[in-house]
């Protein structure tokens, strides 16, 4: 019997051993730069219909490249920088990954992805057929160097009620003086009405309402010469001002959910991605939300099935001078030290950029996934879309939406040039938090802006 | 002539002497075999709990890159920390976290157990209702509460504000900085409860009812024969869980992140830090090595003083 367990115990320790040693095997199989390659694909997408469309995407290409394949992994956008470390210590990190273009510049400056491939890809594929716009913001400080690919990207605009505005005789919310009038005339606390959405919650969301506001002031985080201007006259106005709006706000510190409020007609603008495009042409998506249909005894307003086409936007923001904001997403390289994988992971790179699998691609998100070179957005396919948004909107409308693309603006980019510090400074999210603590916790705008620099300065010393 | 045998006498537990050699030879056999099973177990232990510990104290001490070259920094994250005005606010958050939602747990999960212990009709179903917020998911626990003090759609704006009008205006009890650490403390005593109402009301139900009988018997209020004859009974359980409520709570992580987001205890602060941002993950190290090291202390005084061990 003992000696029975003993011989047990001795067996599984030779399988495993075994094991370990045939998977080293096999490791030693995959690294040969000839025959089969295996890469995996870290995307962003982790919706199980996104995930189900690249899997189609990915089948096809196998089929083109039966030596080739490809695996699919879900990362959440918010632990991709935490999934990427510990794949990186793991010597383990994926042959492409998909996530926003400053994630990827982050991992650039680490050092961990591979430019001169990207480089190549980008030039073979065409540098002038992109939209000038994305390409500056995933460029290394060296030009005509980029950290990562540009692959779609949204606009972010004020939504607002155009028949409220109309009604009302205000004008449109583009210039800094019509926002804050608007805002002030639609915020009814006593009917449970707000003027205005801005980010208030330490979130990224914060900062994206903030960026085109500073932008349209003449605010900036560096000058070109990299010295950190952020203590201005220009950007404490804008501060002010972002505090004064957020006085109109749904009460407590918000974030982009709360743009249910606007399904719901309880709010009259509110700053948000072209992503928001399905959820007001689609009747089903914002029935979803909390609208008075489902909670009968709850204040508000129904859902209205009119809302698509009494609800504009306007995509800049004007002060001293104008300033659009977006995101752009990115495919990137991760270096492999492996020939092959590099080859393999290229070759599928530039399947996705072909016109067939780039437009099924952004189909998962008409309006929120817009192209990032030129001949897609005019292609008539792309603008035949399947939930019909192209057809409710108006082709004119999404092509300058798009356009806006051309001019999305960071303050990661200074007169042309890459700052990455400013990149650390959006990855640590110092202005929401100072954002946070001016209408939140009643901290004074100077010190605030005080309490920011101290944390800027302590970032890129 | 023969030899006088002198026997010891053998008493019936004594081993026979011939088989004290073998069965050394067979205990040691013994032990060695206990070890070579347990060892799988032990080497698990050491691989998933020691090193992490060890390595989180090795990383203290060095700035963390993501390329892998640590610089070693000394004491430096530990000063950088410790002088963090932040840092400061989240050990008063978490004091004031740990304190109250101890209390509450505990005298909450006593009253509900005493009374629970009490006979009354339908008493097994309401025993099990109780321990309903328990052994519901902390995430859609979370969301109901979300959705309950959400400043404009929530039921609880809608019933003090516009049907009761207690308050003047509509505000969020759940995001406001003054306020959230409030809501995160009611819904600790709320969803933790009920375990120590079980603990409690397990031990109440071994007490012996003569105990009672003969107090009755000399004229003891109700109140006397809590203090004289409950209390002490139940001390130890009480104690061992006020102590296992404060290391759980001190640690309590999902609950208030989820929950507030903006209640920057000790635990959620640590994340923060480490995982957030550019991710400092020595100084991420730091705060879970002194998180660590108050706790131990905690428990070292708390044993001593309240137990007694």
């Amino acid at each position: 019997m003992k000696r029975g367990t003993v011989c047990f115990i001795a067996l599984l320790l030779i399988l495993t051993s075994a094991a370990a040693v045939f998977a080293q095997g096999q490791q030693a199989v995959e690294t040969r730069p000839a025959g089969p390659v295996t890469i995996d694909f870290w995307t962003t997408e982790t919706q199980s219909d996104r995930m189900a469309t690249i899997q189609v995407l990915i089948d096809t290409f196998s089929a083109l490249n039966p030596d080739i394949t490809v695996n699919l992994v879900p990362v959440d956008e918010n632990s991709l920088v935490t999934q990427a470390q510990t794949a990186y210590a793991a010597k383990s990190l994926p042959a492409i990954f998909e996530g926003p273009a400053e994630t990827a510049v982050s991992f650039g400056t680490q050092g961990i992805v591979d430019v001169a491939t990207t480089t190549k890809l980008i030039e073979k594929i065409g540098k002038d057929r992109f939209y000038a716009g994305p390409l500056k913001v995933l460029e290394t400080t060296s030009k005509g160097s980029y950290y990562a690919l540009p692959y779609h990207g949204w606009i972010q605009g004020i939504w607002y009620r155009s028949d409220w505005f109309e009604k009302a005789g205000l004008n449109p919310p583009t210039t800094w003086d019509d926002i804050l009038k608007a805002a002030k005339y639609f915020y009814k606390p006593e009917l449970n009405q707000y003027g205005i959405l801005v980010g208030t919650l330490p979130e990224a969301y914060a900062e994206q309402c903030f960026t085109p506001i500073a932008m349209s002031n003449g605010a900036a985080l560096f000058d070109a010469d990299k010295n950190l201007v952020f203590n201005s006259p220009e950007m404490k106005e804008a501060v002010e001002f972002y505090a004064e709006l957020a006085k109109y706000n749904p009460p407590g510190p918000q974030t982009w959910r709360a743009r249910d409020y606007y399904l719901q007609g309880k709010m009259a603008m509110f700053f948000y991605s072209t992503y928001i495009m399905d959820d007001l042409a689609l009747q089903e998506a914002a029935m979803g939300s909390l609208t008075g249909d489902n909670f009968k005894d709850l204040a508000g307003a129904d859902f209205d099935p009119d809302l698509v086409g009494k609800t504009r936007v306007a995509s800049i923001v004007t002060n001293t001078s104008s300033a659009g904001y977006g995101t752009v997403v990115a495919l990137g390289l991760f270096d492999q030290g492996d020939p092959a994988k590099t080859a393999a992971a290229q070759k599928f790179l530039e399947y996705l950029y072909t016109p067939n699998a780039y437009i099924t691609f952004l189909h998962m998100a008409p309006g929120g996934m817009n192209p990032m070179l030129k001949e897609i957005a005019t292609n008539a396919r792309f603008q035949n879309d399947p939930v019909g948004i192209f057809k409710r909107y108006g082709t004119e409308k999404m092509a300058e939406i798009i356009d806006g693309l051309e001019n999305i603006e960071t303050f990661s980019i200074v007169g042309g040039n890459r700052i990455e510090a400013a990149s650390e400074i959006t990855a640590k999210q110092i202005i929401p938090q100072m954002l946070y603590k001016i209408t939140q916790e009643n901290v004074s705008v100077s010190n605030a802006m005080a309490w920011a620099e101290a944390k800027m300065k302590k970032l890129t010393d | 002539m023969r030899e006088l045998k002198i026997r010891k006498p053998t008493l019936p537990h004594d081993p026979p002497p011939i088989a004290l050699a073998g069965m050394n030879a067979r205990a040691l056999r013994e032990q060695r075999f206990g070890w070579a099973l347990v060892s799988p177990s032990v080497f698990i232990i050491l691989a998933l709990i020691l090193y992490p510990v060890v390595y989180n104290i090795y990383l203290s001490f060095f700035e963390f890159k993501l390329t892998g070259d640590n610089i070693f920094v000394g004491l430096r994250n530990y000063v950088g920390v410790i002088t963090d005005s932040e840092f400061h606010l989240a050990i008063r958050s978490t004091l004031v976290y740990v304190f109250f939602s101890t209390v509450g747990t505990t005298l909450l999960g006593l009253g509900v157990a005493l009374v629970m212990n009490k006979k009354f009709p339908l008493r097994g179903f309401v025993r099990s209702l109780i321990l309903l917020p328990y052994v519901a998911p902390v995430i859609s626990v979370v969301f109901s509460w979300q959705f309950i003090f959400d400043p404009v759609n929530g039921i609880f704006m809608d019933v003090f504000h516009n049907k009761l009008g207690l308050f003047a205006e509509r505000f969020s009890l759940i995001g406001s900085p003054d306020t959230a650490i409030w809501v995160a403390i009611l819904f600790g005593i709320w969803k933790n409860f009920p375990f120590t109402y079980l603990m409690i009301l397990s031990r109440l139900q071994a007490i012996d009812e003569t105990l009672y009988e003969a107090a009755e018997v000399d004229g003891a209020s109700g109140w006397q024969k809590f203090k004289s004859i409950t209390l002490p009974e139940v001390y130890f359980v009480v104690s061992a869980l006020i102590l296992l409520r404060v290391i759980w709570n001190f640690n309590k992580f999902e609950e208030v992140y989820l929950l507030t987001s903006n209640v920057k205890v000790l635990s959620v602060y640590t994340y923060l830090k480490a995982f957030t941002g550019t991710m400092d993950l020595g100084q991420g190290s730091t705060l879970a090595v002194l998180q660590f090291v108050i706790l131990i202390g905690f428990i070292l005084f708390y044993v001593k003083k309240v137990l007694k061990w």
